[in-house]
């Protein structure tokens, strides 16, 4: 197995991405240094034109490439022309070409999975730049904008990989610029704490994951010892025959399972392992917390997944409670996991007085209910498994869009009142009450209220759960979905009833509106034509190897 | 009643929410400074959606009978999900009596000045969900539509109410979507326990038996999901709080239609698709509703505030509505829609007597500082005796063919319940007639009563419409009894097949 050159357009988002980010970082150079504000802004604003476009431009390349758009997928038999043939190469790496079987070099799957998995980091790196344009410019702008870039890549690749060693790299590539963006503010106490803690839990987690990692590589070694082809045994396809072909439960590859959830928990922030993440989402530049808690974890989510359904598949286990099954396998562990997640995320957020930290709290819950989704898998029937695979992704997407949102709408608020406690949104509305309808629908899609997109995106995991046999946890899920909506309603009270302080009017600037309505447009679009997008998530199932 | 026929290949039964759902962006684009452009606005297409709904209760053929105007599009084809409306004898009422209580809530809105846009957009989302819930066949849809009537409440017993008005509009939220969680549990249960992967409710409800554990399972979630809106006993305090902080126009609204739509999916969604859970359930729920209906009755009794005791008087009625749908048998179910449509008018018009006509004027609710308002508003005093007469079930009002149908019913089933739940009927009377006392007759307690503004055009109009169908149906019931038979009998059948259905 050797790296063709039509292996190239496979890769190009991610090549694009690479690139972009040196020429970001590069063009710096050709700017006016200087240390009064207006230079600085003026630095910072072209650096994130640079970012927007490029990030734009490689959005519209993978969705050419992906054919998701309905026309765009070319048949065999279209005539050539320049345009034709430009879109034919771009999508001879497409993931509906026959090419996409297997993945490059038996490591980098270009399936629709890492489709989708591009199109959610690339789009929501671009939502994200669109608020950071009039945040507080820093003396090095270029290198915030490059960093977010090459994390965006990172992302890309980790919901691509299919072998143990570039899963970790991406995983590297992801974290390290997010350690440096959370501190970004290097001025500012809680932001280079947010760093230092970001670094350091993410640091042990990475033993974490490694050590897992090691483990699963000595079990599969111990098995087969020969490589075969030139595969290496680190594949999680390789490792999925192995693992398939024990006949009863090996305890070291159960604790490597368990250790890799440990190491990818951190990146999701499930509970025990989300304590870095209040801190974290708090002392972060707003904007850069918006991408964390999404793109970031989204990316943990599809590595998780893809790992865990392709290398692990004959661990699956159940968790269901029922007397005539047993409570074994990866799905048991991510049940009670999902179980702690739900419930310490949603009692947490209750007594939160600062919105950033409420809405931390409450991306910790949501991660429990992604991680519902997963259990499906613990069904031997394929169409609960594809609902499992469908109800994933779709709240994956909505809930990207929907916090980017939420924390693009507190970021925009944070700096028009100067700070992001709940007394901050007070009497909101009388100020400016297309900001406070805009962060209400985003908060209510978290909640859960129909016909917005967080409602289908719940209800779909409940029913992945459902099918998985965790009726117990479905029902553990719809209580603390009301526990929620108290904390949720509270953000409402402020901004509807509370009497503001001063009913002066506040301005809120082009660009974050810009991004805040087309995010507030897609919550919508979602929930109530969630067929379109359903279509596009249904092609997963095909994927090689799943 | 047929008396015509409306033209085909048009989708009548959306047009009704559409017709709710435009003014709502129409609002929202008006400057806030064009007052009356957005009060005009939405009066009048709260009427256009009462014509419209007239128009299909005018058109649809009793004789027929089952779902007409059906309406069915593929929503998300993925999960089984689709568009699909109709009316059958138990709805049709219902919409009937939405946009009734609609318009004139709409009317008697038209004082309210505080924020007025955002009202107004809130009220109407909030009417376009109640259609949508009423004529949703759709188990997915109808829960979409149902959280959108729910939700806007908060924001508007939250800024436009009075008394502790951000408890009462938390406290009633947390219960409601308490509620729906139940309910969603249930929709989950049944999907995939149906083996047909869909939400149609016709489908399920035709050509599925569940078996016989899977509904002794799941009956009482759903059931308990929808009768908490419904206000049954022990999930009804969310209910009085409410309507005491609520504005007046939603307080109609409220316990009017709001409550209503409890009831509806109790018996839509729950007895419909699970005929033997109810029949194994129903017992059960009858007698927890002894409480709703004698001891509302009798808290209402012990009110001073005037609010307070209609806030009571509404959970002792829906106690009985849920109690004769408990009955299950032809005559209770006939009486349980009956009495829906009677008391939503009669609720309505006493929360605009009470809450529009005497509190936004006197600022006061006590009954001891209230007093001889009869001399002052004639008006106000004879709309809410003629909604009291009804509320006591005097003949000649609607009010009067509900509750006879409804003991006639339950006493067939359950006669020891009919029994104690007719001491209600001397209760209710008693604290209609203390209340009608202490506020229209006697003294003028406070000389500046003398002084309150006359009534406006709005208050006549609103209280005058409502006024005429309590006393409409009470001369003529069969306008709706032979509607509501032809769309309860189904349900009936339903009930009293299950139990010879082999294998329970």
């Amino acid at each position: 197995m050797q790296f063709e050159m039509t292996d190239i357009p496979r890769i190009l988002p991610e090549i694009l991405l690479l690139v972009l980010g040196l020429l970001v970082v590069g063009s710096d150079i050709f700017e006016r240094w200087a240390t009064d504000e207006a230079a600085q802004r003026e630095r910072s604003h072209s650096a994130a034109w640079l970012t927007l476009i490029g990030l734009g431009m490689i959005f519209i390349i993978a969705l050419l490439q992906s054919g998701y758009i309905p026309g765009t997928q070319l048949a065999e038999d279209t005539p050539s022309n320049f345009f034709t043939n430009i879109l034919r190469n771009l999508q001879s790496g497409g993931p509906n070409s026959s090419t996409a079987v297997e993945p490059i070099l038996g490591a980098f799957a270009t399936d629709h999975l890492t489709m989708l998995g591009r199109l959610i980091f690339i789009g929501a790196a671009f939502l994200t730049v669109l608020l950071t344009f009039d945040v507080r410019p820093s003396a090095h702008p270029a290198e915030f904008y490059g960093l977010l870039v090459c994390s965006t890549a990172g992302m890309c690749i980790m919901s691509g990989a299919s072998e143990l060693i570039l899963a970790y790299l991406a995983v590297e590539l992801t974290s390290i610029p997010l350690y440096m963006l959370a501190g970004y503010f290097r001025t500012d106490k809680r932001s280079t704490e947010a760093g230092m803690k970001y670094f350091l839990f993410g640091a042990v987690s990475s033993g974490v994951l490694l050590y897992g990692m090691s483990l699963t590589y000595g079990f599969v070694a111990s098995i087969q010892a020969v490589p075969v082809d030139g595969n290496v045994l680190t594949q999680f396809s390789r490792i999925g025959q192995a693992s398939n072909s024990l006949l009863q439960n090996d305890q070291l590859i159960t604790l490597a399972v368990l250790f890799v959830i440990a190491g990818l928990g951190y990146k999701i922030a499930v509970v025990p392992f989300h304590g870095w993440s209040p801190d974290v989402y708090q002392g972060a530049p707003t904007p850069i917390t918006a991408f964390l808690s999404t793109a970031s974890k989204a990316a943990g989510f599809l590595l998780l997944y893809r790992l865990l359904v392709t290398a692990f598949p004959g661990l699956t286990g159940s968790a269901s409670l029922a007397s005539d099954a047993t409570f074994t396998g990866w799905t048991s562990a991510l049940a009670l996991i999902a179980l702690l997640t739900l419930i310490v995320g949603n009692l947490a957020a209750l007594p939160q007085t600062n919105v950033k930290r409420l809405l931390a709290y409450s991306s910790i819950a949501h991660a429990g209910f992604v991680l519902m989704a997963m259990l499906a898998w613990a069904s031997p029937q394929s169409i609960d498994r594809a609902i499992g695979t469908s109800s994933l992704i779709y709240y994956l997407v909505v809930y990207t869009v929907t916090n980017i949102g939420a924390f693009g709408s507190l970021a925009v608020i944070g700096l028009l009142t100067g700070g992001d406690d709940i007394k901050n949104l007070n009497g909101l509305a009388r100020r400016n009450l297309g900001l406070a309808v805009l962060f209400a629908i985003f908060v209510l899609s978290l909640a859960g209220i129909p016909p917005l997109s967080g409602f289908l995106a719940k209800f779909y995991v409940f029913m992945a759960a459902w099918q998985s046999g965790a009726t117990w946890l479905v029902v553990i899920g719809a209580i603390t979905t009301i526990i929620s909506l108290y904390y949720y309603l509270r953000l409402l009270r402020a901004m509807f009833m509370q009497s503001p302080t001063t009913t002066e009017p506040i301005k809120t600037p082009a660009a974050m509106n810009l991004s805040l309505v087309v995010a507030c447009l897609l919550v919508v679009f979602l929930g109530v034509f969630p067929n379109i997008v359903l279509t596009l998530i249904d092609q997963v199932q095909l994927v090689a190897g799943l | 009643m047929h008396l015509f026929d409306l033209p085909s290949g048009i989708p009548w039964l959306s047009l009704i929410w559409i017709s709710l759902f435009v003014p709502t962006v129409l609002i929202a684009v008006v400057p806030s400074s064009q007052r009356d452009l957005i009060r005009w606005i939405g009066v009048v297409f709260s009427f256009l959606s009462l014509v419209l709904s007239l128009l299909v209760f005018f058109a649809y053929d009793p004789a027929q009978g089952g779902f007409q105007f059906v309406e069915k599009l593929d929503w998300i084809p993925q999960l089984g999900i689709s568009y699909l409306l109709g009316v059958d004898g138990i709805n049709l009422p219902m919409l009937v009596l939405n946009g009734f209580i609609i318009f004139t809530g709409a009317l008697i809105s038209w004082n309210i000045d505080h924020r007025l846009k955002e009202y107004w957009v809130l009220l109407l989302l909030l009417t376009t969900g109640v259609y949508g819930v009423f004529l949703a066949l759709d188990l997915f849809l109808l829960f979409v539509f149902y959280e959108l009537a729910v939700l806007p409440m908060y924001l508007l017993i939250g800024i436009w109410g009075s008394t502790r008005k951000e408890y009462g509009a938390m406290k009633l939220t947390l219960f409601l979507m308490t509620g729906s969680v139940f309910a969603i549990i249930g929709m989950v249960a049944i999907y995939f326990g149906s083996g047909l992967r869909t939400f149609n409710m016709i489908e399920l409800a035709n050509t599925v038996t569940f078996s016989g554990d899977f509904q002794r399972t799941f009956f009482p979630p759903l059931f308990i999901g929808f009768a908490v809106l419904a206000g049954m006993f022990p999930f009804h305090t969310w209910s009085p709080t409410g309507h005491v902080a609520a504005p007046t126009a939603v307080s109609m609204l409220h316990a009017g239609v709001l409550m209503k739509l409890g009831a509806y999916g109790c018996l839509r969604v729950a007895m419909w698709l699970m005929p033997y859970g109810a029949q194994q359930w129903l017992p059960f729920f009858a007698i927890l509703t002894i409480f709703n209906v004698v001891y509302g009755a009798t808290i209402a009794m012990a009110q001073r505030d005037f609010k307070f005791i209609i806030g009571y008087s509404s959970v002792s009625h829906m106690g009985l509505v849920v109690m004769s749908l408990a009955a299950a048998n032809e005559i209770g179910l006939m009486g349980a829609v009956l009495q829906m449509f009677a008391h939503g008018i009669m609720t309505g018009l006493f929360f605009a007597v009470v809450g529009r006509m005497i509190y936004e004027r006197t600022h006061t609710r006590q009954l001891p500082e209230l007093g001889g308002l009869g001399r002052v508003m004639p008006f106000a005093a004879a709309m809410f005796v003629i909604g009291g007469l009804s509320s006591m079930g005097m003949p000649g009002f609607a009010g009067f063919w509900a509750e006879f149908n409804i003991f006639i019913g339950v006493w067939e089933r359950y006669p020891l319940v009919a029994i104690i739940a007719a001491l209600s009927i001397p209760i209710t009377g008693a604290y209609i007639l203390r209340a009608t006392y202490q506020v229209f007759f006697g003294t003028v307690k406070d000389p500046s009563f003398n002084a309150l503004p006359a009534l406006t055009w709005q208050e006549y109009t609103g209280g005058i419409i409502l006024a005429i169908i309590l006393i409409g149906v009470g001369i003529y019931p069969a306008i709706l009894t032979e509607l509501i038979h032809t769309g309860v009998a189904p349900v009936v059948q339903q009930i009293n097949g299950s139990i010879n259905i082999a294998g329970f």
